[in-house]
């Protein structure tokens, strides 16, 4: 693809952004209903850059120096700003260990598979047993056994993160070409050493869609685990923001959701590409 | 050749493995197989498509377990892959995620040599196989040709006693091939050492086999058919393969491929060992 080619795409797609963008501003010229007097149903930008982003600040609790409104205070930008990343820290750091903590258990347990006949054993039945559990299921069960704490809630995304990490693994181990592995044992390679060296990097080309695919299941989930009681987050803001209608709040909170999703993406991607240097660019992209 | 040599490198003793096919029938692919390798001795394997040389060879590799028999390498008897028999496969084996020198290096990072150590060792072989101007490339960016020169000059780094080469060149194009058995041999007859490796090659092309070989095996229908040695010096050049003891190999050979009416029988013909 010629940089020209590539200018274009990258102008088209900001058109279509913009029209979208457009079009929503028509529509809450047009659509004028209100979910309570003074909250609109579709709200336009200049409210949702203005009142609606003062109004986060009602979900501040104070620091810093910036008081909380519900201790009296005034509702301030600086506030808002504050309210928004403390949230935005809590819902990233459930997710950032949920990832880690799923990844990791369920990257360990998918290598058990192959491992030996020995690890294959006890790891097979219990996990293909609770991949059978969908993880909605797992709401309830959950909201008791950890209640409001955050482990729970790490937990949850882990959980929903790491079963789609385990299968992931599994079929990735399974297609490593048969080659690579008889070349590294005839070069006289331990177990450990094979999979570290061989294994890993090989599956890492199919794992990439797994991390990906895991990524956009750890956002839903850390969604829901807010959405059971959490007292900070994105999701917090959001289920507290439905309780009084303001639409305008939750639809500004789903547009930052969107935004930190696409990055997180982006950010995959990046260090995708940079990881697979030695693959053949169909496999980079 | 000094006296001091092994004459059982590699034995193999009534070797044989059975396949059952999709449709339930049972095939043998190596058939009571028994064999004596000395040494240093330079072996071409040599059958038809199908006529179990690459099992044979995957079972002395240890990468396939016999049904019968057994295999004894340097007195040990083959129970799984070892760094003592280095092998060479028809299909790309050098791990695409590392670099030409990391692939080379890679069996001495196996046996934990110290990593100053290792990257000169494999340096001098990079450079001897003539990749030196290539040694920081990923593989993707190599021909098929130089693929197999990483591979050789990993093998060979990682000195390995016995060596096993099945159909390494079988891809390659003919100048492409003729390049590589000048480099195995360059390496195999490497100076200062006083025995060179062992080494069986698998191959199906008679010339490749009468370039190379110190003794040709033949291999129809999972058994040893005949036993030939290749007496004509090295290096051997296309005249070498002129030579009335050479051309008289090479009909028995093509007669047992299936290509000639009849084997017309070599005066050299005989158990080299």
């Amino acid at each position: 693809m010629t940089a020209l080619q590539l200018r274009l795409d990258h102008l088209v797609s900001l058109l279509v952004f913009l029209a979208l963008a457009g079009v929503w501003q028509i529509l809450s010229v047009i659509y004028t209903a209100e979910a309570q007097p003074g909250e609109p149903m579709v709200a336009g930008w200049q409210v949702l850059f203005t009142k609606t982003f003062l109004s986060l600040a009602d979900y501040w609790q104070g620091g810093f120096g910036v008081p909380a409104v519900a201790e009296g205070a005034e509702r301030s930008y600086l506030a808002a700003l504050l309210s928004v990343l403390a949230h935005s820290i809590n819902t990233i750091g459930r997710l950032v260990l949920g990832l880690a903590l799923g990844g990791g258990v369920g990257l360990l347990l998918g290598l058990a598979m192959s491992w030996s006949p020995w690890s294959r054993r006890l790891v097979d039945l219990p996990i293909q047993f609770l991949r059978g559990l969908p993880l909605l299921a797992m709401v309830p069960l959950f909201q008791l056994w950890f209640g409001i704490r955050y482990t729970g809630e790490v937990l949850f995304v882990a959980y929903g993160i790491g079963v789609i990490f385990f299968a992931g693994t599994v079929n990735a181990v399974r297609n490593v070409p048969q080659i690579y592995i008889d070349n590294a044992r005839s070069f006289g390679a331990s177990r450990a050493m094979l999979y570290r060296t061989v294994i890993l990097p090989a599956i890492f080309p199919a794992m990439r869609s797994t991390i990906l695919l895991s990524l956009g299941a750890g956002w839903g989930a850390v969604l829901g685990a807010e959405y059971l009681g959490a007292q900070s987050g994105l999701g917090y803001v959001i289920v507290y923001a439905q309780e009084f209608a303001f639409l305008d709040r939750m639809f500004l909170i789903a547009l930052l959701f969107i935004f930190y999703t696409s990055v997180s993406y982006w950010a995959i991607s990046r260090l995708s590409v940079r990881l697979l240097a030695w693959a053949p660019p169909s496999q980079r992209q | 050749m000094p006296a001091a040599r092994n004459l059982r490198m590699i034995e193999l003793i009534h070797l044989g493995r059975a396949f059952t096919r999709g449709d339930g029938q049972s095939v043998q692919a190596v058939d009571d197989v028994s064999l004596i390798i000395p040494e240093g001795q330079f072996v071409c394997l040599i059958g038809a498509s199908g006529c179990g040389k690459s099992t044979l060879l995957q079972m002395i590799a240890g990468l396939l377990e016999p049904s019968a028999g057994s295999t004894v390498v340097a007195g040990e008897e083959v129970a799984g892959p070892g760094r003592e028999r280095g092998m060479i496969f028809q299909k790309d084996s050098v791990f695409p995620w590392m670099k030409v020198i990391d692939n080379v290096e890679y069996g001495l990072k196996c046996r934990n040599v110290p990593p100053q150590q290792r990257r000169e060792l494999a340096r001098a072989y990079v450079r001897r196989v003539g990749l030196a101007h290539v040694e920081n490339a990923w593989p993707r960016e190599l021909s098929g040709g130089m693929l197999k020169r990483v591979a050789i000059a990993a093998v060979f780094a990682n000195g390995s006693p016995v060596l096993l080469l099945d159909e390494p060149f079988a891809a390659l194009d003919y100048v492409t091939r003729h390049h590589l058995h000048d480099v195995l041999l360059d390496l195999w007859e490497e100076p200062g050492k006083t025995v060179p490796r062992t080494v069986l090659f698998v191959t199906h092309d008679v010339d490749e086999a009468l370039t190379l070989a110190d003794r040709i095996v033949v291999l129809h229908d999972g058994r040893v058919v005949d036993d030939l040695a290749v007496a004509a010096l090295r290096p051997r050049t296309t005249d070498s393969l002129l030579l009335p003891e050479m051309v008289a190999i090479k009909h028995t050979l093509l007669a047992h491929l299936g290509l000639e009416q009849a084997a017309k029988k070599p005066a050299a013909a005989g158990a080299a060992a």
